[in-house]
């Protein structure tokens, strides 16, 4: 996929819709930013690369007018449970979906760079080559994968209108949460202590939830609300633990798995996991997933008279 | 003034209008002994309760949390119980992964006329609280 | 803020094993509380004197009294504090006998508990809001959803009453299922005689709307404004000009059509007038059966038809109605009788249904009332009758007693005696119910004046042996095995829910029991309400009953209605969802979960969609509550901050 096949479409599309929401570089060499177009000399500043990490279709459900924006795949699984929740209005965006195998974790490149200045930034073959006051380092894209994308299959976007690209086929291997049934081998104590530490480090900054595409209430969000008053201000492990158990649960049936969460966390709090855990137990007790046919309805939002897989528990 | 510390734990109930609190009150009514650790919290339907008041409950104090709704099918809303079912159990999962003993919440269905069903539930969810013993060790300072 | 804490001796109910004046006194301490003090009968009206005289004493603004179950005296205690200037809804009771003093003997912890009653009965008074019912206006229509019995009685006593009345029937006539009935039990009676008058009223009366041949379509609205939808179905005859003369029907080519109304004891013409009686006396084609519709030519009764009613064209219609009330008497269902094969249901053809035993006798029915055979004709001289075919029967899911069969099976054995003198016939029962008036006795003349043998066990195996059948069974009063060789046998096939009873609940908003029977409002007190404020039940859609119980459950819905429309306007229960709309985000998840879809769309003037509550539809379930993810709808007097300051009171002190 060239990025000139990318900016065909982007000026294909702007004469029908009002903005378009694409990517173009950002404040250092190894991020980039969304960037909003509206006219034609605009397309020029476009560009594609593992580093355009960001989930553009936050923006949809507060745009009015018609809007175009760039996806990849995992993106796409948002415009789909926007649709499932009627969010957006399906007709009025044109979606320009672009084929995608992996983007790059910036928080694992600084690692790798030892936290040095990233001055120069390139793509070659399979490897990224940053170059930093003290190294030029050569790192293979492999090692610096999201989690997200070790177990993508949808490397061509389940919805675009335009398909900048040839479709391809995931690579990876499915998931299976591994890494949730492996954390659910310690003892229950240690996962106590585990949450405990984790939540302890969260400053309240909100960022998860403000980089959240189903986090649609913003403003009005319960944790910062005094009616109603479900968690306070206050800045200990209990308040925290409130805020992240308010927005997991907000979640449920509805986290499409697009990792932005735990990418924006300044405190590296595994926030992705808690919302892995429940997509794996609703998937096991309901056959669904969220973000993938617009035609399903989020299982916490429905019912069924008889439900298969839960039993009525004994003491 | 808090429970009686030595002798019971803290135990919350929400109970549903129509069914469980009438349930509940038809085993006082035949006189069936529980032991007192449960307090109750009265709402009009078990899809009142939002998952969140089970977690609010229990990262703040409580040992354990009981649900009780109408039975599926003869919810006085029609649906209510529905919505609670699968809520609470997506909750009643998530528990024991953030470190939460998933015996601490325990929900059900008991309606209105199920009073012996009730001393039971009380009666034995209770023992399992107690033999789980406090849920937060320490009293948490809440600065 | 000054509380004020009533706590009750109930005599010895309470103070037997709670200090109550400890529970005062430590009611005192808590913050808000104003005034705290015990009484030995708070609910008698001295109690409720103390209460009001404390109020305007003490200048108390919200009230708790500690005493026995809300479910019992929290209307009575609001009366009190409403009597006394307050609004009703600064009033909360501590439960602290059925949930305390009753269940416990250790005084010390039962006064502990119940000081913690109070106390989350305190902080949750604290949060509350006085709440005030609206009036919203009526539309003194009735919707009367079936025309058998007791719809018809229903719409008939609504009508008398004055109001104006929609009735809609799905089938073509009136009657349901009380008009293929050869005679009624216990007095024999013909039935569609008593039943034609009835049909003729309801079909006369200046104030009922009939739609015969259509179904509820859509029904929108709340109590006292509903928009129904009727589908008037194609019926391919102009019913305005069609007389009923039934000249189509003799002439009619195809004569293999399924005959609903005889349950298909002989096929009929694809053009058809149900019955004789039939009100409206009209003819309907069955495009399944009629040549025209499967192969394109034929046209005979439109050539035949002497005023030129037939239209091969015709389309469903949908019709708009308005109305304030609900009545649904929508009927039964009866299992197939291939749900029976160990009777030979649906294999043997002389294994047949009750009902369809009820158009052999009948005079108007398919044979003209000659009692033959379906298999060769010939006249049965034994009949067999098996009852709980189907009823009482775990194992597929009919646990249920169908009412009636007993009766009816009775009935049918002493009118075959009538018909066939030399006939034999046999009852195999579990039970013999017949607990209405004169009913006893009548079962009671058909084994003693009728010679009727009734065989006390159960049918285990009917297998055919040349022209008979072989009814094989138990007699557990003699202890033996029996076979009965019979040419004909009646099965009294369980009573089932109407077809599509579970698709009109859903568009009533009423729920259903497991059987697909409508549930009520309380099974001893409101047999003829339902949790959904405006509709009403009457007759078998509600459970199997016979005739008088239908007719008396049309009156009593009837006078449910009458009674709701004695007013101008209904006051609505403020116990219900609102909408705080600067903070609705318009995710509309509260209008999808709604269970009464009491929640709407509401545009704002700036363009912006936030959810809206109808008052009068919103039952108070809150679960539009717990799914918003905002907080902006919230179920007064249930609302978040209230119950968190009942979690909170037991939890963060």
């Amino acid at each position: 996929m060239s990025i000139e096949r990318l900016r065909e479409a982007v000026k294909k599309i702007l004469p029908e819709v009002d903005v378009v929401i694409g990517y173009r570089q950002g404040f250092d060499p190894l991020h980039a930013t969304p960037y909003f177009i509206s006219q034609p000399e605009q397309v020029d500043q476009l560009i594609w690369n593992p580093l355009c990490v960001q989930n553009l279709c936050s923006y949809l459900p507060f745009l009015k007018g018609k809007v175009g924006v760039i996806v990849k795949g995992c993106d796409s699984r948002t415009i789909v449970q926007y649709m499932q929740e009627k969010l957006i209005e399906r007709e009025k965006i044109k979606v320009i979906g672009v084929p995608c195998l992996q983007v790059i974790s910036v928080k694992k490149v600084m690692a790798k760079i030892d936290y040095q200045v990233a001055e120069e930034v390139a793509f070659e073959g399979e490897n990224v080559i940053v170059k930093t006051p003290k190294e030029t380092k050569t790192i293979p894209l492999a090692e610096v994968m999201p989690r997200k994308c070790l177990t993508c299959q949808l490397a061509t976007p389940l919805q675009y209108d335009i398909l900048a690209g040839e479709a391809i086929q995931a690579n990876k291997p499915a998931e299976a949460f591994e890494e949730i049934k492996e954390f659910e081998q310690l003892s229950l104590e240690e996962r106590r202590r585990y949450w405990e530490r984790e939540f302890d480090r969260c400053i309240r900054c909100y960022a998860c939830r403000n980089a959240c595409p189903m986090c649609i209430c913003q403003d009005r969000c319960v944790a910062e609300s005094r009616d109603p008053h479900w968690t306070s201000q206050r800045a200990n492990l209990t308040e925290k633990f409130m805020f992240h158990m308010i927005h997991s649960v907000h979640l449920a049936g509805r986290c499409v798995g697009c990792g932005e969460c735990e990418r924006v966390c300044p405190m590296d709090i595994p926030v992705a996991k808690i919302k892995k855990k429940i997509s794996m137990d609703l998937k096991e007790l309901f056959d669904y997933q969220a973000g993938i046919n617009p035609d399903d309805l989020p299982p916490m939002y429905t019912f069924k008279v008889e439900e298969a897989k839960i039993k009525e528990h004994e003491l | 003034m808090s429970y009686l510390a030595g002798k019971e734990l803290r135990i919350i109930g929400f109970l549903c209008n129509w069914c469980s609190y009438g349930g509940a009150d038809t085993a006082g009514v035949a006189r069936f002994k529980q032991p007192t650790d449960l307090r109750i919290i009265r709402v009009p339907c078990s899809g009142r309760v939002n998952p969140l008041f089970v977690v609010k409950a229990l990262l703040n104090g409580a040992d354990g949390v009981l649900v009780s709704g109408c039975h599926p099918r003869d919810c006085h809303y029609s649906e209510g119980n529905f919505y609670a079912r699968r809520r609470l159990e997506m909750l009643k999962r998530l528990l024991p992964f953030l470190g939460i003993d998933e015996r601490r919440f325990h929900y059900t269905w008991v309606s209105a006329s199920e009073g012996a069903r009730w001393q039971k539930v009380v009666t034995d969810f209770t023992k399992i609280i107690h033999e789980l013993g406090p849920l937060h060790p320490k009293k948490e300072s809440t600065e | 803020m000054r509380v004020g804490v009533f706590i009750c001796h109930c005599g010895n109910n309470i103070a037997g094993t709670v200090e109550v004046a400890k529970v005062a006194e430590e009611a005192r301490k808590m913050p808000g509380v104003a005034f705290a003090t015990t009484y030995m009968y708070t609910c008698s009206e001295p109690g409720q004197e103390e209460i009001k005289a404390a109020i305007a004493r003490e200048k108390l603004d919200r009230v708790v009294v500690a005493a026995c179950s809300p479910r019992m005296h929290e209307l009575t205690f609001r009366r009190t504090v409403e009597k006394a200037g307050l609004n009703r809804y600064f009033f909360e009771m501590a439960n602290i006998r059925e949930h305390c003093s009753w269940i416990g003997e250790d005084k010390e912890l039962n006064t502990n508990k119940a000081i913690e009653a109070v106390k989350i009965a305190v902080e949750k008074v604290k949060q509350n809001k006085p709440l005030f019912p609206s009036r919203f206006k009526i539309n003194k229509r009735v919707l009367v959803i079936g025309g058998g019995v007791a719809g018809m009685q229903a719409a008939l006593d609504c009508a008398d009453g004055g109001l104006e009345v929609v009735l809609v029937e799905k089938s073509p006539s009136l009657g349901g299922m009380m008009a293929r009935l050869d005679k009624t039990f216990p007095t024999v009676d013909c039935s569609i005689c008593i039943l034609g008058p009835k049909m003729v009223d309801v079909s006369q009366h200046e104030k009922i709307t009939l739609y015969a041949y259509s179904e509820i379509e859509e029904i929108k609205g709340y109590v006292g404004n509903y928009q129904i939808k009727i589908r008037k179905k194609a019926t391919y005859v102009d019913w305005s000009k069609c007389t009923g003369c039934g000249a189509c029907v003799e002439k009619c080519p195809s004569r293999n059509a399924y005959d609903y109304f005889n349950f298909g004891v002989a096929p009929c013409r694809a053009i058809n007038i149900p019955f004789p009686q039939a009100i409206p006396k009209k003819a309907k084609i069955d495009p399944k059966f009629c040549r025209q519709f499967t192969k394109g030519k034929c046209g005979v009764c439109a050539k035949i038809c002497p005023v030129g009613a037939i239209n091969y064209e015709m389309q469903d219609e949908i019709v708009s109605e308005e109305v304030g009330a609900i009545i649904v008497a929508s009927g039964y269902g009866l299992i197939d009788l291939d749900k029976l094969p160990e009777y030979g249901g649906g294999r043997y053809p002389d294994v047949i249904s009750g009902i369809q035993y009820e158009r052999i006798l009948n005079a108007s029915g398919p044979t003209a009332g000659h009692i033959v055979r379906p298999s060769d004709h010939t006249e049965p001289k034994t009949i067999v009758f098996v009852s709980c075919a189907g009823s009482r029967d775990k194992s597929i899911g009919i646990p249920y007693c169908s009412n009636f069969c007993c009766m009816y099976i009775a009935k049918q054995a002493i009118l075959t005696k009538d018909h066939i003198p030399d006939s034999q016939c046999y009852v195999f029962y579990m039970d013999i119910r017949s607990p209405g008036k004169g009913y006893d006795e009548f079962t009671r003349r058909a084994q003693e004046e009728y010679g009727v043998k009734y065989i006390r066990g159960r049918v285990s195996r009917i297998y055919p042996k040349g022209k008979k059948l072989v009814v094989k069974g138990a007699d557990t009063l003699l202890g033996t095995q029996v076979e009965v060789e019979a040419d004909l046998v009646v099965l009294a096939t369980a009573v089932i829910a109407a077809p599509d009873a579970r698709i009109l609940a859903e568009k009533l908003h009423i729920s259903y029991d497991p059987y697909g029977f409508y549930v009520e409002s309380h099974p001893k007190l409101r047999p003829v309400e339902t949790n959904t404020s405006g509709v009403f039940l009457a007759g078998a859609c509600q459970g199997p009953k016979d005739i008088p119980a239908s007719v008396g459950q049309g009156s009593a819905a009837a006078a449910k209605v009458l009674s709701m429309f004695s007013k101008d306007t209904l006051e609505s229960d403020p116990q219900i969802a609102r909408v705080n709309q600067n903070i609705c985000v318009g995710c509309r998840k509260c209008i999808r979960t709604c269970p009464f879809g009491a929640i709407e769309e509401q545009e704002l003037r700036d363009g912006r969609i936030v959810a809206k509550v109808i008052e009068t539809v919103c039952a108070g379930c809150g679960i539009c509550n717990s799914t918003c993810p905002c907080g902006a709808i919230q179920l007064q007097h249930f609302t978040d901050n209230q119950l968190l300051a009942e979690v909170n009171a037991l939890c963060l002190t």
